[in-house]
C-alpha cells in the first residue's frame, strides 16, 4: 500500500505539488495521471524518499521509504530520467543493483531475458536504445520481484509489442496482490491497464476514482433519427428525459440508449438510429484537468 | 553496509575510467623511478635516505591521481544522473557518504599498491645491477608514508565531491586549489610573515605526509590535520547530499 497524505513541495516560489492526498491500494493498478507538469514525477519522487516534502506524508508498506527494512527488495521503481551509467553495460548494471540489494546473481540474467534484452545486455547503455533504456528501468524495477512497483511513464519508449507485454505483466503483478502506481499522461494509455486512477493537474488532485468511474463519465448523450422526431421530443420530455430536435428527423436525448428505445416502443415510435454518443477518454481527461485543447505530458 | 560497499567496488571494476587511473598510475611510477634512478649521479644514489625519496616521490603523482578518482566515484553519481538508482538501494545517504569515503580509501590503497609494486621492482632490478644495496627500512618507511597519502588522498576526494557533487567544478576547483590557490596563500602568508598557517591549508597538509625535507608539519602533524580537512569536508557531504533533492 502507498499512502499520500497532505503532500506539498515547494521550490522556491513554486509550488509543484500542493495538499496532496490519495492512497493505492494492493492487488490494483493505480494510474496517476496529469498533464506535463501536474507534479506526477514529484510525487513519485516524494514517496521512493528523494524528494523531501515541505510538508506532508508519504508512506510504503505503512512507513516512509528511508525508513523501510530493505526497500530495494520490497520496492520496484522506474524514473523518468534515466539512470544508468552510459559507459556500463546493461547486465554490469543489473549486477550492481543486485549486489547491493543482496539479490541473487541469476535473477540478473532471468530479467534481462524477461525484458528482452538477454543479448543487448552485455553492451554498454550508451549504445541503447529509448525503448531499450526503457526495458533495462523495467528490468531494474523488477529485479527484486517486489511487492510495490512505484512506475514513473513506463511506456515511453516501448515499441506496441512492448506496450502490450508491459501491459499483461502489470494486471498479472497485480492480481499476485501487488501494489502499482503507474504514471501517465494518456489515460487512454493505461485505460486498459488500471483499476483506479488518481488525476491530478497543477499539483493538486483533481479526482480520485475507479476506471468504470471515470469512463462513465465519458458518457455523453443519445442520438437518434426517426421520421416521427418532434412526436419522440415530446414523449422524451414527457418521461423526464431532456431531449431536443437538432433538425427535422434528429433527436439529442440526455439519457441512455436503452431507456429511449423502450420509450419510443412503448409508443410505437419508429427509429432509423439510436445511437449513444460518447467522449473519448482523452478528452474527459482533459475536461478533469480544466484545460480542454492542452496536451498533456 | 558491506554489500553496498561490494556494489560500490563493483561499479569502479565496470566502468574503463578506473582502469584508466590504474595504468596511468602504473605508467606515471615507471616513469618517476626511471627518472629518480636514471636522472641521478651515482653518488646521489649512495646518499643517506635516497632510496626513501626514491619511494616518496613517485606518492605525488599517485596521490593526484587518487584524489581526482575519489571525487570521480563520488560526483559521477550526479553526473551521469545514477544517484537516484542509488539512493532508492541506500535510502539512508549518511550510510552513502560514509561508504563513498571508504571506497575513495579503498581506490587509492589500489592505486598505490599498483605503483608501489612497479616502483619497488623497478628499483630492486636497477639499484642491484648498479649493485647498490636496498635499505629495506627506508623503503619500508616511504612505502608506509606514501600509502597513508595516497589513501587520504583519496577519502579527501570523494569527501569533496560530496560536498560539491558537480564534477567539473570539483574537479577544477581541487586543481586551482592545489596549484594556484594554496601556493598563493603561501606568498600572501609569507608577505604577512604568517608563513606557519599556510602549513596547515589542504594541500600543503597532505604534502606534509610525503615530505622529504621535514620542512611543514610532521609526519604526525600532517596527517591529523589532513583527517581534520576530511571532517569537514564530510560534514559539508553529509549536509548537502542529505539535504539535496534528487529531480
Amino acid at each position: 500500500m502507498i499512502e499520500v497524505q497532505g503532500l506539498t513541495k515547494r521550490y522556491g516560489p513554486t509550488v509543484a505539488v500542493q495538499d496532496l492526498s490519495f492512497t493505492v491500494t494492493a492487488g490494483r493498478v493505480t494510474g496517476f495521471l496529469g498533464p506535463n507538469g501536474a507534479g506526477k514525477s514529484t510525487t513519485m519522487r516524494a514517496i521512493l524518499g528523494l524528494v523531501r516534502p515541505s510538508a506532508g506524508t508519504t508512506r510504503v508498506l505503512g512507513r516512509p521509504y528511508r525508513e523501510l527494512d530493505g526497500p530495494e527488495k520490497r520496492v520496484g521503481a522506474l524514473l523518468e530520467t534515466f539512470d544508468a551509467h552510459p559507459g556500463r553495460s546493461g547486465r554490469n548494471h543489473l549486477r550492481v543493483l543486485a549486489l547491493a540489494g543482496g539479490i541473487p546473481r541469476s535473477r540478473v540474467d532471468e530479467v534481462l531475458a524477461l525484458v528482452e534484452l538477454g543479448q543487448a545486455g552485455r553492451r554498454r547503455v550508451k549504445g541503447y536504445s529509448l525503448g531499450m533504456r526503457q526495458r533495462l528501468g523495467l528490468a531494474a524495477a523488477l529485479l527484486a520481484d517486489p511487492e510495490v512497483l512505484v512506475l514513473d511513464e513506463p511506456a515511453n519508449g516501448l515499441d506496441p509489442q512492448g506496450i502490450r507485454w508491459l501491459r499483461d505483466s502489470l494486471r498479472s503483478l497485480a492480481a499476485e496482490g501487488r501494489t502499482i502506481l503507474v504514471s501517465s499522461h494518456v489515460l487512454a494509455e493505461v485505460a486498459q491497464t488500471v483499476d483506479d486512477v488518481v488525476i491530478i493537474h497543477r499539483g493538486r488532485l483533481v479526482r480520485q476514482a475507479t476506471i468504470a468511474e471515470v469512463e462513465a463519465l465519458a458518457a455523453r448523450a443519445t442520438l437518434v433519427r426517426s421520421p416521427d422526431a418532434l412526436r419522440l421530443v415530446s414523449l422524451l420530455t414527457g418521461a423526464g428525459v431532456e431531449a431536443t430536435a437538432v433538425g427535422e428527423d434528429r433527436i439529442t436525448a440526455h439519457a441512455p440508449t436503452e431507456r429511449v428505445g423502450e420509450i419510443a416502443a412503448a409508443h410505437g415510435v419508429v427509429l432509423h438510429e439510436l445511437t449513444a454518443e460518447r467522449a473519448s477518454l482523452e478528452e474527459v481527461f482533459l475536461e478533469l484537468t480544466g484545460e480542454p485543447g492542452e496536451r498533456g505530458g | 553496509m558491506m554489500r553496498i560497499y561490494a556494489a560500490e567496488l563493483l561499479k569502479l571494476r565496470t566502468l574503463r575510467g578506473p582502469w584508466g587511473f590504474l595504468i596511468v598510475s602504473i605508467g606515471l611510477a615507471a616513469l618517476f623511478t626511471a627518472g629518480s634512478i636514471g636522472g641521478t649521479t651515482e653518488a646521489a644514489r649512495l646518499e643517506e635516505r635516497y632510496q626513501f625519496r626514491l619511494i616518496l616521490d613517485m606518492a605525488f603523482p599517485t596521490g593526484i591521481l587518487s584524489l581526482l578518482l575519489g571525487i570521480i566515484l563520488f560526483t559521477n553519481e550526479f553526473r551521469h544522473g545514477t544517484i537516484a538508482r542509488t539512493l532508492l538501494v541506500v535510502p539512508r545517504r549518511w550510510c552513502l557518504v560514509v561508504t563513498k569515503l571508504v571506497t575513495g580509501a579503498t581506490s587509492g590503497t589500489v592505486l598505490e599498491l599498483a605503483a608501489l609494486g612497479t616502483s619497488f621492482v623497478m628499483a630492486v632490478i636497477w639499484l642491484r645491477a648498479l649493485d647498490i644495496p636496498l635499505e629495506g627500512r627506508d623503503i619500508a618507511d616511504g612505502a608506509a608514508r606514501s600509502l597513508v597519502a595516497v589513501v587520504l588522498a583519496g577519502v579527501l576526494g570523494a569527501a569533496l565531491g560530496g560536498a560539491v557533487h558537480s564534477q567539473v567544478g570539483a574537479l577544477v576547483g581541487a586543481l586551482v586549489w592545489m596549484f594556484v590557490v594554496e601556493p598563493l596563500c603561501w606568498v600572501l602568508l609569507g608577505l604577512l610573515s604568517l608563513d606557519g598557517v599556510a602549513e596547515y591549508l589542504p594541500a600543503a597538509s597532505l604534502g606534509g605526509i610525503i615530505d622529504t625535507e621535514d620542512q611543514g608539519l610532521p609526519f604526525a602533524g600532517s596527517v591529523g590535520m589532513t583527517i581534520a580537512w576530511i571532517g569537514l569536508l564530510f560534514v559539508l557531504a553529509l549536509l548537502r547530499t542529505g539535504r539535496r533533492d534528487i529531480t
